[in-house]
């Protein structure tokens, strides 16, 4: 009996501290989209109402006012092409060139190899941040300052992306190399023929994240963009930020809309994808 | 042994082109433009090209200059500040989460994920509105649940700096909580049913169980995001622009100062001292953590 006893308290105990684990959980959520929201249903409200005295989530006067404004006043549509261009061009170079890298680091015994893995490693404590001026400098001594070449140069490969393929093609059986090459192929052959299907889940990985961080890059563009032509979209905000406060909130919260929500609809259908890669890196770091 | 290929004698083409394409980008973006700025942090340039040799004129200069001494204080203490407040909220939500299943457990994760993804320029400038003094939503709503006056988060110096990590903890905490997750859900079942046995409490269950085994996760994020910390300038940029670095300097963290110094104020020689500066924090940052990385091994 006694023992009937305790199982109803525990019982009761644990639907109690469930129930305030989902309550506490809703609130964070609540917190985690509320930013987000707010900017979407603001981008349509008239400028005077998204700061002001009386707070409403609900306008009555809908508007595309704020998009207009973003249209007219600013290059959008140019620095669209170029966030996007620049985003895809770092993501393909560095997929290549980080499973080139991880297969050759991975699979390979080669003169120099400690000494070239020393470099890569070493890269990860010299970020941009550290190199900016004298980066800034070669670049615009070679007039490739505001050009297309000069705003990817910087990304077109990370460290982090290399660790990740030479984690992956690790794990790869030489047996199944060895097999390719007894039947003659070359390692070009063994790259593209086996290596390359056989990383699809680390591709993706590596894709997100170069895309996501080259799209999101800030201080570089700040950096070696002069032009209205070459800017990209986080340049575009930070310049809606010089401007003080709340006469562009529309127009800024209009443009950040436009910027997040392709990232936002892209994560909305591949949410389990990007969470099941991003952990996959956790795990292995 | 059994992981490498066997060596061939001839040359192979494979090896030569995929390291000359390494090596190459590397000197480019590392080591050369690292020793450039060394050579920088001695001279006095306009970044125009001219190269005036100044000895150690740009390392007085900088640590005589309170602004440089400010930054690297507020540098610390973002990385302090938002690495203890980021790791204890994501452990605790991170714990939350695995007692929950099903349905429920994905739509949580997929939410605090969510910031993650998202772009931090777009964000910044959000949360910069959000705080916009007495009349913005954080004011309002702190004015509407508690009887006292809200802060002026980003316009007032004292909470400009704390207005900011919060900020970057919201942002990141979904991918802290997606690596301590996974990490405690590696975790045996078996070992919390033999301590429950034992009359441990979930709440000392969580401290003697759950942290020491995913003390290698904890430890990863610490590394990632005191680096992180270390290289802070867009959420800066963007939350606290007129003046860049806040009101009375209370944001100015060393990117930014580096920023302004090489290229708003064309003191390149300056900015590449600061880039010492940032390099040899990060790197005694990186032996600390090899440190308590291998301290696991004894564990």
């Amino acid at each position: 009996m006694r023992r009937i006893n305790k199982i109803n308290k525990y019982f009761i105990a644990s639907i109690f501290t469930n129930t305030t684990i989902h309550i506490l959980l809703i609130i964070g959520c609540f917190f985690m989209i509320f930013p987000f929201i707010w900017m979407i249903i603001s981008s349509f409200k008239p400028n005077i109402e998204i700061i002001n005295i009386e707070f409403k989530l609900f306008s009555s006067n809908w508007t595309l006012e704020n998009y207009k404004r973003v249209i007219n006043e600013m290059p959008i549509y140019r620095s669209y092409f170029n966030s996007i261009l620049v985003a895809i061009v770092a993501t393909i170079s560095t997929i290549f060139g980080a499973s080139l890298a991880g297969f050759l680091f991975a699979k390979f015994r080669f003169w120099g190899k400690e000494i070239l893995f020393f470099i890569v490693l070493g890269s990860v404590m010299i970020p941009i941040q550290i190199v900016i001026i004298p980066l800034y400098y070669m670049i615009s001594k070679i007039n490739l300052a505001d050009t297309y070449i000069g705003l990817v140069f910087p990304f077109l490969i990370n460290a982090f992306s290399i660790f990740l393929m030479r984690q992956f093609i690790y794990g790869i059986p030489s047996e199944l190399i060895e097999a390719a090459k007894v039947d003659g192929a070359t390692e070009w052959r063994i790259y593209f023929k086996i290596i390359l299907p056989l990383v699809k889940p680390a591709i993706g990985v590596v894709g997100i994240l170069s895309f996501l961080w080259t799209y999101d890059e800030f201080l570089w563009p700040l950096v070696v963009v002069r032009s209205n032509e070459m800017m990209t979209l986080p340049l575009l905000l930070g310049r809606y930020s010089m401007s003080e406060g709340g006469v562009i909130a529309g127009p800024s919260l209009a443009t950040a809309t436009i910027v997040l929500a392709p990232i936002l609809i892209i994560y909305g259908f591949f949410q389990r994808f990007f969470v099941k890669g991003i952990s996959m890196t956790g795990i292995k770091g | 042994m059994k992981n490498i290929l066997l060596k061939r004698n001839h040359i192979r083409s494979f090896v030569i082109i995929v390291s000359l394409i390494v090596l190459t980008y590397y000197i480019f973006v590392g080591i050369w433009p690292f020793i450039f700025n060394l050579y920088m942090s001695f001279s006095k340039s306009d970044l125009s090209g001219n190269w005036i040799f100044v000895g150690l004129n740009n390392y007085k200069f900088l640590f005589r200059d309170p602004v440089f001494l400010k930054a690297l204080i507020n540098n610390f203490m973002y990385l302090i500040i938002m690495v203890t407040i980021g790791m204890v909220s994501s452990l605790i939500i991170a714990g939350f989460i695995k007692r929950t299943s099903g349905l429920a457990k994905k739509i949580y994760i997929a939410l605090f994920f969510a910031p993650v993804v998202t772009s931090l320029v777009a964000v910044s400038m959000v949360w910069k509105l959000l705080y916009y003094p007495e009349v913005g939503i954080f004011a309002k709503m702190i004015l509407s649940m508690f009887p006292v006056s809200p802060p002026r988060f980003l316009a007032d110096p004292n909470t400009a700096l704390l207005s900011i990590i919060i900020m970057d903890v919201w942002k990141e905490t979904g991918l802290r909580v997606i690596i301590l997750h996974a990490g405690m859900e590696e975790i045996p079942e078996s070992i919390y049913d033999s301590s429950r046995i034992d009359g441990a409490s979930s709440i000392t269950q969580f401290f003697k169980i759950t942290i020491p085994l995913i003390r290698p996760q904890i430890i990863f994020l610490i590394a990632i995001y005191s680096i992180n910390a270390l290289r802070v300038f867009t959420q800066i940029y963007m939350m606290t622009t007129s003046p860049p670095g806040g009101p009375m300097n209370s944001t100015q963290v060393l990117v930014v100062k580096l920023y302004l110094e090489a290229f708003r104020s064309f003191k390149a020689g300056t900015g590449a001292v600061i880039s010492l500066v940032i390099f040899i924090l990060l790197f005694g940052l990186v032996l600390m953590e090899i440190k308590s990385f291998q301290q696991k091994w004894e564990y």
